[in-house]
């Protein structure tokens, strides 16, 4: 006690802040340890595979020692102690020594998610059984086993609270992240800290590179991050090398792609007896007369293609990843490269992705108490970027509207044919339009889109850290570190928009004869951008244990990010040459050249403290503070500040429940935060004036008192382990009400023209939820497996509001958010069935029909004023889903190991867009056959209208297109086999197999329910994929 | 060792409070509306002016990125005034294309089409940059400050207020009673707040007092600047005032104004009918038009020769019908074998067609319109040997005009109207002669509207025409942006 005062009082004589360490000290008592070396214990702690351990923790009464390269240590015991062994990601073990007992070799047994493991938190890190907020850790054998390139998207079925999906199924597209919930209706991206550094976007990150993965989903854990920290914060760490031999590993794996889940469209016949039928449906066209469709139908080119089958094929991926670790006790480094390509599952190769990742983690301990190290990434992209979504040019969407009548390719007699652009373009096309417009419409042929797309996005990014870390105080407990995170990227696009197709208007007086009608004239479109952003960290922690029984854990801390994006741009059209060596801006004409260049910056000044506190191990106290200023607020509101405290009791050390032998571990946490949001676009505070092109404009009206978007979040849940940890369960209540909601409102054009929406502080939403895990694992027998389960709902409410904004429509997205519903509900008319005579429409639509006619979609008159508009909107679903659930089994039995991960949503709807320009345009495109169902007559059918090229109803934004896109998914199952290996070099390898997306169960009709955006265009189908792969260690 | 880690915390909380400068940061290429209003440069005064008059023009996408569905890809006179009416069909061959032109060619639109939506988001627009142009050159000390000339500040001022009462004059015909708004809103709750109708009655006088005070600023020469001719003159300010005084039947008004503006002598006929359409400031006959370029930085192309070339605005036979034999007219507006428009187009034999960047303007006013005006006045007000005079010099002009092969018309082609005491006669004759003199020239439906025959035409024409036709509806867009202060026209 006296010897550690002195110590703090000299350290207080330097540096007054001392004293606050006295504070704690000076309540803390000393014990005593007892040394009685009466033995030594020597062994060898290996894997199950026999594969030695280093840097094994070994503690025998007050002793600790960790185990060598090659798996040894040698402890000094007392008889009666008893040898505890622990190791992150295996079981701890605790042995008995027996009397003169001095040899004593183990073989440790993996375990996922203990409650004993060391979890990354908030700037430090903590044991999972001492933490007081709601945490969860990723299991990386799960992720490991996902095979996709995007670490985000591996998170997809395996936290409870997390909702994961792609965008779309095309390499490269990216996915959505969901922390409980749909917290505003504006960013709701996750914060990701990698290695101490925040990012928005990890998709540079190599999944085999990650050590650890930790989501923080409550307040209490969040709110140290701040402002950016309300849509719930990702903690990962990379790997680093082990004091010990070197170990070089090595995977790689091939994998084979298909489309699945297309829908069925109409084949040649079917396309021309359903367009002859919807001809005669039109208004004007007489009931006797011969449609163009049935006309058509002695053509000598008809052809009957499939042109979903023309556009899909088998897409590859191909994946090599490898790393080089270990250390000595000075020095660990690890190396690892990486590659990831794959080709999409459309014809050619202008829809790739390849990825490589380069990684250097080294640490060093240059003296005793100063460490330095590195993690650094570098990372290369290249994106072949295919309009998969939207119209223009939107290469899916083309091959499903466009008519199987017509081929692929022109005939060779065609006078029109071209040998570099043997395509079919317009329909039927042989010279000025003669009526092919109207009966075919201008689809563009997907296989030439496909093959005359040369985008390509490129990406360089180096993403890293450096650090020092010095620490204080005779026992090391008071630690400074300083991180300086830089992320750099460079991006390169390059488009060049060839010119092809058919010359639609054959005009010698147009601007430029003879040129095809696509990209006309061809132009190149070039940009580079450049965004750096460098996070500087200083940080004080103390960490102290006194007694045993007064565990102590203090943060203070400061953090300056500062974003810089810049980019500069150029086009030309018109190139003389087309080809590959002068796709380069110098070659294109003078006429009509541009360049662009901007810029934009922002900045984000922090102060934090965290302490925590524990008692016996049992009580345990947190409590958090970060104060933000942030260059994206006005000088109204510049600094937001975001409290949390958090508490636990761990109940299963009480005692009473010491002799209750089936309960390991049990924790009650409860615990109360805010965390804020800051996205929004730089100077929102101001009303901002463009002059650009000519034009002096208002582009944004600004709002001076725009302010942080605050989330409170209380959470009250468990964390139990029974039956000696085989089973585990964590379960969690939250209750998120995020306030001052960041929302752009559209102004009324009337008021301000056509403009930029103006931020403001729209309202408050809530979003409530339960979260449940449940792990069970048994390795007593030969066959050994393990279940990971989790469930989480998600209720989410708006509550108010502000006046101005009653109700916030979004055309775009067919949807209004308004007090009381969910955010972004859809809205419009309600479907009610399809007038199946004219009495029915007279009856109903007493005071406008407005046109309608029998066989067209009926909807609800909602107010009763016999006619149907704008005042019968409802709301007709709720796109955020209730329930989210995944399901994770792994088993080995001998050399094998199987596994599958089984993943989906529940109660949720999806706006299906594509459904309405496949069987519900006016324009004579493809449809899918559910359109032979249609009415045409009385009682024909009471779901599906008549067939025309007027509007029957399915032009109206309405429930006809909402459906329910709840699924379950078998995302992946692979099965693996361990080869023994005798002696040799190679100390492990695993061979594998693996299917992806081979199961889904939907009622979903669009491409997958998974889809991302509100409004479904029917983007990218889904690929369905096997692999085979292996896995080497030297 | 200590001393140096605490000289290093120390530098590091420096550090971080020196990067509070860094929270201010100035937004990159943008100015705000203080600094323009507080302190204009004659560029911003300038270019805030000609800005305004961007949404007349036919340039495609101004607003949007080919929004179709909300009608915002091009203006929608063409959609709203022709289609609409009895003259024009949608394409040369009906298809699903659109539907939303459809649905207001057969009167089956709701508030959500994109047709009253493109209108009014058009027109709003060109006020909103107008009012900023007018808040700047109303400065009392805008000479001061950026140094612009009194007679090009007067100038700017009267072109300002000429554009403003445009885009009044399209909107409450087409909508009734619209929010009335005159100065830039300053922030954004104004934006909600000045969102209410203002009967129209206050916004057909403040066009007039707006028109009164544009004339008083422009100087008294056709062209208000010899090098730029396409800016509004004092004789484009003198024919909307008497337009306005048409559409508010102020007859006696409409018969002053035009004498007005003939007495300039700035304006006639042409002898021949198509050179206000394939020639740009050496007719007698364009008051007002749209200077269209191809291939300018920025692009200030006629792009509605692009839908031409896809289809787009075919006459119904009803209107070719409605030509008399022989009347070169016909021929000049489209040549149906041809499926070429070529009024449109500037052209007669399909030059500019599928061109988005054309050179042909957007006429807005001619003196052949104002004529028929004021035969229109004089009708109402029983002068009738006067109203005949008119249209016959109307007939006249066309009669002695080449065709498009160069010729005249043989004799007895569109023959004198006789003398007549028949108003009702002579009135018909008069809607006979502006449907042929003006097809295609976006004013069939408004003229069927004022003169109250709209339900009666479009009826016979075999079109769904009700009485809430005669306004169009309040995009519901804008209804339901303005959280219910703007209120729905009756019947929709």
């Amino acid at each position: 006690m006296k010897k550690l005062t002195t110590i703090a009082l000299r350290y207080s004589r330097l540096w007054p802040a001392g004293r606050l360490f006295l504070l704690f000290l000076l309540v803390c008592t000393l014990s005593s340890s007892a040394f009685a070396q009466t033995g030594r214990i020597t062994g060898k702690i290996t894997n199950a595979q026999g594969e030695p351990l280093p840097g094994v923790t070994v503690r025998a009464g007050s002793n600790a020692v960790t185990t060598d390269a090659e798996g040894f240590y040698s402890i000094d015991v007392v008889p009666g102690d008893s040898l505890q062994i622990s190791y992150v990601g295996f079981r701890s073990v605790s042995r008995l020594v027996a009397a003169g007992e001095s040899l004593v070799n183990l073989s440790l047994e993996p375990q996922e998610n203990t409650l004993g493991d060391v979890v990354v938190v908030g700037y430090t890190s903590q044991r999972k059984n001492t933490i007081t907020g709601s945490v969860s850790t990723v299991n990386l054998n799960s992720i490991s086993k996902t095979r996709i390139p995007e670490v985000g998207q591996m998170l997809q079925g395996q936290v409870p609270g997390v909702f994961v999906a792609a965008n779309t199924g095309a390499p490269g597209d990216g996915f959505k992240l969901r922390i409980r919930g749909e917290g505003t209706l504006g960013n709701n991206d996750a914060l990701y800290i990698v290695d101490g550094v925040p990012t928005r976007d990890i998709r540079f990150l190599n999944g085999n590179d990650i050590a650890s993965m930790t989501v923080l989903k409550d307040a209490a854990s969040a709110a140290i991050y701040g402002s950016r920290a309300a849509a719930g914060v990702v903690v990962i760490t990379t790997r680093s090398g082990q004091k010990g031999r070197t170990s070089i590993d090595l995977d790689y794996f091939t994998g084979f792609y298909n489309a699945v889940n297309l829908p069925k469209m109409l084949n040649t016949d079917q396309y021309l007896t359903v367009k002859d039928m919807a001809w005669h449906n039109t208004l004007g066209n007489a009931p006797g007369a011969t449609s163009p469709y049935q006309a058509d139908r002695s053509r000598p080119d008809l052809a009957n293609t499939n042109w979903l089958d023309e556009l899909f094929t088998t897409g590859v991926a191909n994946s090599i990843q490898l790393s080089a670790s270990g250390g000595t006790d000075k020095v660990q480094f690890l190396l690892s490269a990486g590659y990831f390509g794959q080709n999409g599952i459309v014809v050619e190769k202008n829809d790739g992705f390849e990825r490589y990742n380069f990684r250097v983690n080294v640490n060093a301990n240059l003296t005793e108490r100063l460490r330095i190290g590195t993690n650094l990434n570098l990372s290369y992209s290249k994106q072949d970027k295919l309009s998969s979504s939207g119209d223009v040019p939107g290469v899916i969407r083309h091959a499903m509207i466009r008519p199987p009548v017509l081929g692929v390719y022109k005939d060779p007699s065609d006078p029109t044919y071209n040998p570099a652009n043997p395509y079919t373009d317009l329909p039927f096309y042989t010279g000025n339009n003669s009526g092919w417009s109207k009966n075919y419409e201008y689809s563009s042929n997907p296989l030439a889109i496909v093959h005359f797309t040369d985008d390509k996005r490129k990406t360089f990014q180096t993403f890293g850290n450096v650090y020092g870390e010095y620490a204080f105080l005779r026992d090391k407990s008071l630690r400074f570190r300083t991180n300086v995170g830089v992320d750099i990227s460079f991006a390169h696009n390059k488009n060049f928009a060839e010119n092809f197709g058919d010359d639609n208007d054959n005009d010698p007086a147009e601007l430029y004869p003879g040129l095809g009608r696509n990209n006309k004239p061809n132009n190149l479109d070039e940009n580079y951008g450049d965004v750096m952003t460098f996070t500087f960290t200083n940080t004080l922690n103390y960490l102290k244990t006194i007694n045993d029984r007064h565990s102590l854990n203090v943060l203070l801390g400061t953090e300056n990010i500062s974003s810089r994006t810049t980019g500069i741009g150029g086009s030309r059209q018109n190139f003389d040459n087309s080809t590959d060596p002068f796709r380069y801006l110098d070659y294109g004409s003078d006429v009509n050249k541009s360049s662009a260049g901007s810029a934009s910056e922002w900045n984000l000044v922090s102060f934090f403290a965290s302490a925590s506190y524990s008692l016996d191990n049992k009580y345990l106290l947190s409590g958090t503070m970060r104060a933000d200023g942030s260059s994206r607020f006005g000088p109204n509101n510049k600094w937001g500040y975001f409290p949390s405290v958090s508490a636990g009791w761990r109940i299963s050390q009480e005692s009473f429940l010491q002799d209750v032998s089936w309960l390991s571990d049990l924790k009650l946490r409860a615990s109360w935060g805010q965390a804020g949001n800051q996205e929004i676009p730089d100077h929102a505070y101001e009303t901002l004036v463009t002059r650009v092109g000519g034009v002096v404009n208002t582009i944004r009206y600004g709002n001076p008192d725009i302010k942080w978007e605050t989330t409170t979040q209380t959470d009250v849940g468990f964390d139990m382990a029974l039956l000696n940890n085989r089973l585990t369960i964590t379960a969690d209540y939250f209750n998120k009400k995020t306030d001052d909601i960041l929302l752009s409102v559209g102004l009324p054009a009337v008021s301000v023209g056509v403009i930029q929406s103006t931020y403001v502080n729209a309202g408050e939403v809530t979003n409530k939820g339960f979260e449940l895990g449940i792990g069970y694992q048994n390795r007593d027998h030969a066959f050994k497996y393990s279940v990971n389960g989790n469930l989480s709902t998600v209720t989410n409410r708006v509550n108010k509001l502000q006046e101005f904004v009653k109700n916030i429509n979004d055309d775009a997205t067919r949807t209004r958010t308004v007090a009381g519903q969910p955010i972004s509900s859809y809205y419009g008319l309600q479907f009610e069935g399809i007038y199946q005579n004219a009495g029915e429409i007279t009856k109903q639509l007493y005071a406008n029909a407005n046109g309608a006619l029998p066989g067209d979609i009926r909807f609800k008159d909602v107010n009763g004023d016999g006619q149907i508009n704008a005042d019968d909107r409802v709301f007709i679903g709720n796109p955020v889903p209730k329930y989210t659930f995944g399901l994770f089994f792994n088993a080995e039995f001998k050399n094998f190991d199987f596994s599958f991960l089984v993943q989906g949503v529940q109660d949720v709807d999806r706006y299906n867009d594509l459904k309405q320009i496949l069987n519900y345009d006016s324009r004579p495109f493809n449809s899918t056959t559910a359109v032979l169902e249609s009415w045409h007559g009385e009682g024909t059918s009471y779901t599906t209208p008549r067939v025309t090229f007027n509007n029957n109803g399915g032009g109206n934004v309405s429930s006809v297109f909402v459906e329910d896109a709840s699924y379950v998914r078998l995302k992946n199952i692979e099965l693996g086999y361990n080869v023994n290996l005798k002696s040799g070099s190679i100390k492990g390898l695993r061979f594998y197999v693996s299917a992806q997306n081979l199961v889904t169960i939907t009622h979903y009709t669009g491409l997958d329910p998974e889809s991302t955006s509100l409004i479904d265009k029917g983007t990218y189908p889904l690929s369905r994929g096997v692999l085979a792969g292996v896995r080497m260690k030297l | 060792m200590n001393r140096i880690i605490i000289t290093l915390l120390a530098a590091t909380l420096l550090l971080t409070a020196g990067c509070k400068k860094q929270l201010e940061t100035d937004a990159i290429g943008l100015t705000t509306l203080e600094q323009v209003n507080e302190v204009p440069t004659l560029a911003t005064v300038e270019t805030s002016v000609r800005s305004s008059y961007q949404l007349m023009s036919n340039r495609l996408n101004i607003l949007g990125n080919w929004d179709w569905g909300g009608g915002l890809v091009f203006q929608n006179d063409y959609v709203l005034q022709d289609i609409a009416s009895d003259d024009v069909e949608k394409k040369w061959s009906p298809d699903g294309d659109q539907p939303w032109m459809d649905d207001i060619n057969n009167f089956t639109f709701t508030s959500t089409n994109g047709g009253p939506n493109g209108l009014w988001k058009y027109n709003y627009e060109g006020i909103k940059r107008i009012n900023l142009a007018i808040q700047l050159l109303t400065k009392p000390d805008i000479e001061t400050v950026t140094g612009i000339t009194t007679a090009r500040r007067n100038q700017l001022l009267g072109e300002a207020y000429f554009i403003r009462s445009h885009y009044y004059f399209s909107l409450i015909t087409n909508f009734g009673d619209v929010p009335l708004i005159l100065k830039p809103v300053q922030t954004y709750q104004e934006a909600f707040a000045v969102a209410v109708r203002a009967p129209v009655a206050q916004i057909w006088d403040t066009i007039k007092a707006n028109l009164a005070t544009a004339k008083t600023l422009l100087p008294n020469t056709k062209y208000s600047s010899a090098t730029e001719k396409w800016r509004v003159s004092r004789g484009a300010v003198i024919a909307l005032e008497a337009k306005a005084a048409l559409y508010t039947k102020k007859w006696s008004d409409v018969i002053a104004l035009v004498t007005e503006l003939e007495t300039t002598g700035f304006y006639n006929l042409n002898a021949n009918y198509f050179s206000s359409f394939n020639t740009e400031f050496t007719d007698n006959e364009v008051i007002f038009a749209y200077d269209h370029r191809s291939q300018e930085q920025p692009a200030n192309g006629n792009g509605i020769c692009a839908p031409l070339g896809w289809g787009f605005f075919a006459p119904s036979t009803d209107f070719l019908n409605a030509f008399e034999p022989n009347d070169p007219r016909k021929l000049y507006t489209v040549n149906a074998p041809a499926q070429n428009i070529n009024k449109m187009l500037g052209s007669t034999d399909g030059t500019n067609k599928g061109n988005d960047d054309a050179p042909n303007n957007r006429i807005y006013i001619r003196f052949a319109d104002v004529l028929l005006w004021k035969a229109e006045a004089y009708i109402e007000s029983n002068n009738l040997p006067s109203a005949i005079a008119l249209i016959n010099r109307i007939r006249q002009r066309a009669r002695t005009s080449v065709d498009v092969s160069g010729n005249l018309p043989p004799a007895g082609t569109l023959a004198d109207r006789p003398a007549s005491t028949d108003a009702g006669q002579v009135k018909n004759w008069l809607i006979q002669e502006r449907r042929v003199e003006l097809g295609f020239e976006e004013q069939r439906m408004l003229d069927l509207k004022r003169w109250g025959i709209a339900k009666q035409v479009m009826t016979a024409h075999g079109k769904n025409f009700q009485d809430r036709h005669y306004l169009y509806p309040i995009p519901q867009s804008e209804i339901d942006a303005s959280a219910g202060t703007l209120t729905q026209n009756p019947g929709y």
